[in-house]
């Protein structure tokens, strides 16, 4: 399978949902702005491709409105004002529910990988 | 604080980017609701050119502009002590229909297309709006991201001169005229008029944070704050901001306004003007 046609696969999964759980994870770590945001989410390589701009900002508007993160506004001492976001505790209980799912697919697809091999072999 | 009591009879005063004309005049809508009886007064223009203007002493409570660099390289400390960035956006190239070339126009042939002698493409001026030098600015990423030695100098050449259509919201205009086939103007203008137009890639149309230090390569020269003398200003993601003016007679009124902007009812409107709210 070459490149392009793992990156079609890949589109498969859904991105929308995965990267509230990559946004959770990076403000567990710490709070940022989107600006930040979006910049730490690119350098992790959680995925291929880039984090485009709209979906991060559009993600981080609904999980606000949801209670995952609150936000408010950070003074610049120097430069502008931003939004900063800060995960919540119903973030973080939500952020150990995606690693547990994350968990279970990795194995099932282990076990996929492990078949194959065998089959491969045979 | 009832806001109404001690605002009576007065005027709250606004310069705004000319892109943000929609978005302003629908948080007044909502600011009246609250404050009904206060008169707000707004003036759109290109936004290096309205933050020249508080600096050439005219006076406004407001200023809400496209470019959020330009308050700190022009009124910050002195006119503007806090500003917030509210909205994202990037630079597109819209079209009519009728266009010609439109119906096969892609981010990979753009270039050769807008450079056929039969065809027209305009930009702003890059003095006044930040449209316009963030076009040159595109221009140089697309030379260097397409790997075509001499590109920027071409698209210069080729250009309508930037005079004739100097804020981006007249390109947009011009566009449904039909003066021009092509006009390099932000998503969100060309979504409020109902034009179609081509997305560039996300390397050169300033949109993402990622591509940061890339967009910096980018260099423009512009008239500074000093008359007669020029500054460089270097790529970077599009960000709107607003702030208020330090000696504003009304800064709860004016905080007022901006916390409409930058809240929930401001995202919305945002949102439905095309502008992405963050």
């Amino acid at each position: 399978m070459n490149e392009e046609m793992i990156g079609k696969f890949e589109l498969t999964i859904p991105i929308e949902r995965s990267i509230q759980a990559e946004l959770l994870l990076l403000l567990g770590q710490k709070p940022s702005h989107g600006y930040e945001l979006i910049q730490r989410l690119n350098d992790a390589e959680f995925r291929r491709g880039e984090a485009d701009a709209a979906t991060v900002y559009r993600n981080l508007r609904r999980m606000d409105k949801d209670g995952l993160i609150e936000s408010h506004w950070e003074v610049g001492e120097s430069g502008p004002s931003r939004r900063l976001y800060k995960i919540t505790h119903q973030g973080e209980e939500s952020l150990k529910l995606w690693v547990k799912y994350i968990a279970q697919q990795k194995v099932k697809l282990e076990n996929f990988l492990q078949a194959y091999f065998q089959f491969e072999k045979s | 604080m009832n806001l109404n009591m001690i605002a009576s009879n007065k005027v709250l005063r606004i310069i705004h980017a000319g892109a943000l004309q929609r978005v302003i005049e629908n948080c007044i809508n909502h600011f009246s609701k609250q404050n009904s009886g206060i008169k707000v007064e707004i003036k759109g223009v290109g936004s290096r050119e309205g933050a020249k203007r508080l600096l050439s002493g005219e006076k406004y409570d407001i200023i809400a502009l496209a470019d959020q660099s330009l308050f700190a390289e022009l009124l910050v400390p002195d006119l503007v002590e806090n500003y917030f960035v509210f909205a994202a956006d990037q630079i597109v190239i819209g079209y009519d229909p009728s266009s010609r070339g439109s119906k096969e126009i892609t981010q990979e042939n753009w270039v050769d297309l807008l450079l056929k002698d039969q065809v027209s493409f305009a930009r702003s001026d890059h003095h006044l709006d930040p449209c316009g030098y963030r076009t040159l600015m595109v221009w140089q990423l697309a030379e260097k991201f397409y790997d075509k030695p001499g590109l920027y100098s071409k698209m210069e050449a080729s250009c309508i001169p930037y005079t004739i259509y100097p804020k981006s919201i007249e390109l947009a205009e011009a566009l449904f005229r039909r003066k021009v086939d092509y006009a390099f103007l932000y998503s969100s203008e060309a979504k409020q008029l109902g034009l179609p137009y081509l997305v560039l890639p996300s390397k050169i149309n300033l949109s993402n944070p990622a591509y940061a230090n890339f967009y910096d390569q980018a260099a423009v020269t512009v008239e500074s704050k000093i008359p007669g003398k020029n500054t460089i200003i270097h790529g970077n993601p599009i960000e709107f901001a607003i702030g208020f003016s330090k000696d504003s007679p009304y800064p709860e009124l004016a905080q007022s306004f901006v916390d409409i902007l930058t809240g929930p009812e401001g995202s919305l409107i945002l949102d439905e003007c095309g502008l992405i709210s963050c």
